[in-house]
């Protein structure tokens, strides 16, 4: 049959002309015209960027962030990094010192860094700065011109190097809106903007740089951005630490986790982002040159930000500490932890993301305050704390994953997290009880004679870890005797959590510098007064509504202490004994993000052996890597 | 003719009804959706830092005035109209201040390009093989093929396409697995972008072609299977008519014309994009777009995309209705 015969000819001929293309077939995914080793290639968590030729970091939604925007060629005042730092946590990047208050907290003064220099040859100076926060203030519709509107009364430059700051109110904490922890008020170039009729329709397209790499190439589709790295690379901050390595830095849409692990697999991607755990799990076992922050189980780097069993405390259930302590009681984090993160996470008993420097100035000091710290059940006294389930978790994985688990104490401390609450359903029992509760057969029913049912609201298959460890709580709180479930809130989640529409969910409240003890960056905006009427939207981060005057006592005096007073590490263990005490939110662990680094081209990056910097490549701080990343050979 | 005429005028009226409920549907529902884009934007420009609630709520009022939601419903969908009825479906939410058609106009050709090409392609193969293997029952390959499409029609798509993505993206990594075309590839008429744009659009095709294929196979193999027992078709094989003319005279060219409907209705759909090819390929069309904007509450971007789709589709459906009766005596417009 001739019709056959031509179609059979037609694939023959086309499967030769794909396999004549092979060789070059990973060559053209990944960038074909740039000598590979000389070039990192970054995955760009946003994904494909709808209106890629927007630059405009300060408008809002135009364009992307995490195209290597923020990351390189975006700069400010100080970075403060979640680990320890390239030289310490705190690296003041434009600023030339930190900054100097007035003894009121209403006047900040900024020395600033000369010899810097925009990408265009142009000197940065202090009337950039001062740009930066007029223009904003000018434009409330910009990203932080309400912050500033609110916050400043002035700006001025009194020489090029010096930025004097009026404040319109006391305020320790301003030059926070500076200072990079995931980012901060980027500093615009005024010799640009100026020119732009106006600054927020402004498409700031070819963008001018003030970090190390200026904008090469990116796709009008949005799936790719490169940046070569500037000549004059020591006119920049980042120049202090030496030279960035890879001369070429691509930030690219990798897919949908397989692909990203595919990607990584065939050396196309050197650094993935985040994957789920059983992506990771395959990158550690089949390919020889990728690791984690971790290079053993769990692998993750820790964000300094703690995923948490939020209660609304607006919702009558909830508003009994003892009720919020018994279902606390009711969690085997051993289970969570298996079920959410195949183990490979990193478990937290209090309110602290257990990252950075964290374990050593929260969770180490205050093991012995809780061993001893005691509940009363109203039936009995009893000491919930467990000192080992970290240990009981890595002893746990340990036939399974064999060397591959630490065995020193440090190390899985480090890894695993130290202690939680043991599972008490007596306590648990006697505690509803306490709070008036009643169980009739096999169900619980609250004090006014309704089944006591609890959803628990989890983000769905876009945050499937989290939305594993609720429905691993929904079913312990079940097999108890609580009508609990989960819900799925796909696509609605922060619609939900902001308006206060839900009864607990799975989500976090709590955010940290990591590499810094201040507590103020999330904890100041657990003041009551911040707290929203029922119904209403609640601003971050108290999205549990939690209104404590004894905690508010706390917040008001962090805002009249100094930034780096040691006072505020004391002023932070009272805020966490008094979490404890409340059990506001059930902490559960940090929030692991498995990133992957690929050795194939390049060695050097952050890890928890040689933590100086955050690897997470979306975070503003992750540009230092750069100055430490060599060619593999 | 004066009847034809009449018919015209009564289907363009159709056309024109259809299209202003289906847009009014799409507004309706998209304005209803849960998801508040300024309520997503203030989350995403605080979730990395703290911020007072009155700043939020400055940011708030900014942003409805920004995005153009500051009036009452009434006035909302009144402005709406005026801007759709010169073609303008205002800046994107989530990829502010970009207009929405620019965002459409940059999707649609990657995704008519891969879809038109990929769909015909399904259509012609599958309708050729389905005619064969409908007519020649007992040829051996035929019927080897007819037991592949049977397998492939009803398998859900994306495990095609994850199949096809780890054999040659992974195991045989001969194919680019994600993109329109390759990196530094300038785009443009050049040579160098088009051979780019035909190699990282192999495997979205296949995928679409091979799952596509077999429902045409299936479908004109049954056509055909009917047809062959037919009297004319018996009178010209009795006859001694060459067999090879029966086929495509007689048989294939009736089987065709419910197959060019569906193909007409196929490719007026395309204005909504694979999306699920789209989304697994990581393709630019405007599949992706729309599936973006949906989970970023984007009703701007949502309301032109589907706008777009549905004066395709109705577009299709009314060139098929007035070229049936001038092609086919058997179709009365009456």
């Amino acid at each position: 049959m001739p019709i056959l015969r031509t179609i059979a000819c037609a694939a023959v001929a086309l499967l030769i002309g794909t396999s004549a293309y092979a060789p070059s077939a990973q060559a053209q995914d990944v960038v074909s015209s740039l000598p590979r080793k000389e070039t990192l290639i970054l995955e760009n968590p946003e994904g494909t960027i709808k209106n890629p030729g927007w630059f405009n970091i300060w408008a809002i939604n135009a364009g992307g962030q995490y195209t290597g925007l923020q990351q390189l060629a975006m700069d400010t005042l100080w970075y403060i990094d979640p680990e320890k730092g390239l030289d310490g946590p705190i690296d003041n990047s434009l600023a030339a010192e930190p900054p100097k208050y007035n003894a009121d907290f209403t006047e900040m003064t900024v020395k600033l860094r000369p010899g810097i220099f925009w990408s265009d040859g142009v000197e940065f100076t202090a009337d950039d700065v001062v740009y930066t926060v007029e223009t904003q203030m000018k434009n409330t519709g910009m990203r932080w011109g309400p912050l500033l509107s609110l916050n400043v009364e002035s700006a001025q430059a009194t020489d090029p190097q010096t930025v004097v700051f009026k404040l319109k109110r006391p305020n320790s904490r301003f030059h926070a809106l500076f200072t990079v922890r995931f980012n901060a008020i980027w500093i615009m170039p005024k010799h640009v903007f100026e020119k732009a009729p106006d600054p927020m329709r402004f498409d700031f397209n070819k963008p001018v740089s003030l970090g190390a790499y200026a904008l090469h190439s990116f796709d009008p589709q949005g799936k790719w951005f490169i940046w070569q790295r500037r000549d004059d690379w020591q006119r920049t901050t980042l120049g202090r630490f030496g030279e960035p390595g890879p001369k070429y830095a691509v930030y690219m849409d990798a897919g949908p986790p397989d692909k990203r692990v595919i990607a990584q697999m065939n050396h196309n991607l050197d650094v993935v982002h985040d994957v789920a755990p059983e992506g990771m799990f395959t990158l550690a076992k089949q390919s020889k040159t990728s690791r984690g922050w971790f290079k053993d189980f769990p692998y993750a780097h820790p964000d300094p930000t703690l995923p948490a069993l939020l209660f609304n405390h607006q919702r009558p259930e909830f508003q009994s500490r003892d009720v919020r302590w018994a279902l606390a009681l009711l969690i085997d984090i051993k289970a969570v932890s298996m079920a959410s993160y195949r183990g490979a996470a990193t478990i937290s008993a209090i309110g602290i993301p257990p990252t950075g420097t964290h374990p050593d100035d929260y969770h180490i000091p205050m093991q012995d305050w809780l061993k001893s710290f005691e509940l009363d059940t109203g039936k009995q006294k009893i000491k919930p704390y467990d000192p080992n389930v970290g240990k009981q978790i890595a002893d746990m994985l340990r036939p399974s994953m064999k060397e591959q688990i630490p065995t020193d104490q440090a190390s899985i401390d480090r890894s695993f997290g130290m202690g939680w609450w043991k599972p008490n359903p007596q306590a648990a029992q006697e505690l509803l009880q306490k709070a008036g509760y009643t169980k009739r057969g096999s169900s619980w029913y609250t004090p006014d004679g309704k089944p006591f049912s609890i959803r628990v609201m989890v983000e769905g298959e876009s945050r499937p870890v989290i939305t594993r460890a609720g429905t691993m709580i929904a079913q312990q709180w079940r097999q108890f005797g609580i009508d609990a479930k989960t819900e799925l809130a796909q696509g609605t989640m922060l619609d939900r959590r902001n308006a206060g529409d839900f009864d607990t969910l799975i989500s976090w409240s709590v955010e940290s510098y990591g590499g810094h003890p201040d507590l103020a960056y999330f904890l100041d905006s657990w003041h009551s007064d911040y707290v929203a009427a029922p119904g209403k939207m609640q601003a971050p981060r108290n999205y549990m509504r939690w209104a404590s005057p004894e905690l508010d006592g706390i917040i008001e005096t962090i805002r009249g202490v100094s930034f780096d007073d040691p006072r505020s590490i004391e002023l932070g263990r009272e805020y966490v004994k008094l979490a404890v005490r409340e059990m506001p939110i059930i902490p559960l662990m940090a929030y692991n993000v498995f990133v992957a680094m690929d050795d194939t081209y390049w060695t050097g990056y952050p890890t928890a052996e040689d933590p100086y910097a955050n690897p997470v490549p979306n975070w503003g701080n992750s540009r230092y890597m750069m100055v430490r990343l060599k060619p593999s050979e | 003719m004066r009847t034809y005429a009449a018919y015209l005028a009564k289907r363009l009226m159709q056309f024109a009804l259809v299209v202003f409920i289906g847009i009014n549907l799409t507004y309706l529902i998209s304005h209803s959706t849960p998801i508040d884009p300024v309520e997503q934007t203030i989350s995403a420009l605080t979730s990395f830092g703290n911020t007072s609630p009155e700043a939020i709520e400055t940011m708030r009022q900014s942003l409805r005035e920004l995005y153009g939601m500051s009036g009452t419903p009434l006035e909302q969908y009144l402005s709406f109209w005026s801007r759709i009825a010169v073609g303008d479906f205002g800046p994107s939410l989530s990829a502010f201040p970009t207009p929405v058609s620019e965002l459409i106009l940059r999707a649609l050709p990657w995704t008519i390009g891969l879809l038109v090409v990929a769909t015909v392609l399904a259509w012609l193969l599958g309708n050729l093989l389905g005619g064969l293997a409908g007519y020649y029952r007992k040829n051996r390959v035929l019927k080897a093929l007819g037991l592949v499409a049977m397998g492939l029609h009803p398998m859900p798509y994306y495990v095609v396409a994850f199949v096809l993505l780890v054999l040659f993206g992974f195991l045989w990594p001969v194919l680019p697995i994600s993109g329109g075309s390759g990196m530094a590839v300038e785009q443009g008429f050049s040579l160098a972008f088009v051979y780019s744009v035909f190699i990282h659009s192999l495997l979205p095709a296949l995928s679409l072609v091979l799952v596509g294929m077999g429902g045409w196979f299936l479908g004109m193999r049954a056509l055909v299977s009917n047809i062959v027992t037919e009297d004319y078709v018996v009178y010209a094989e009795l006859g001694g008519v060459d067999r090879h003319r029966i086929l495509t005279s007689y048989v294939m060219r009736n089987a065709l014309v419910p197959q060019v409907t569906g193909l007409a209705m196929s490719l007026g759909a395309i204005f909504t994009g694979a999306i699920i090819t789209e989304e697994v390929f990581g393709y630019p069309g405007i599949g992706s777009l729309l599936v973006d904007a949906v989970h970023a509450g984007d009703y701007s971007l949502v309301l032109g995309v589907t706008s777009v789709s549905i004066v395709a589709v109705s577009t299709a459906v009314l060139v098929i209705d007035l070229l049936y009766p001038l092609l086919d005596p058997r179709v009365q417009v009456e």
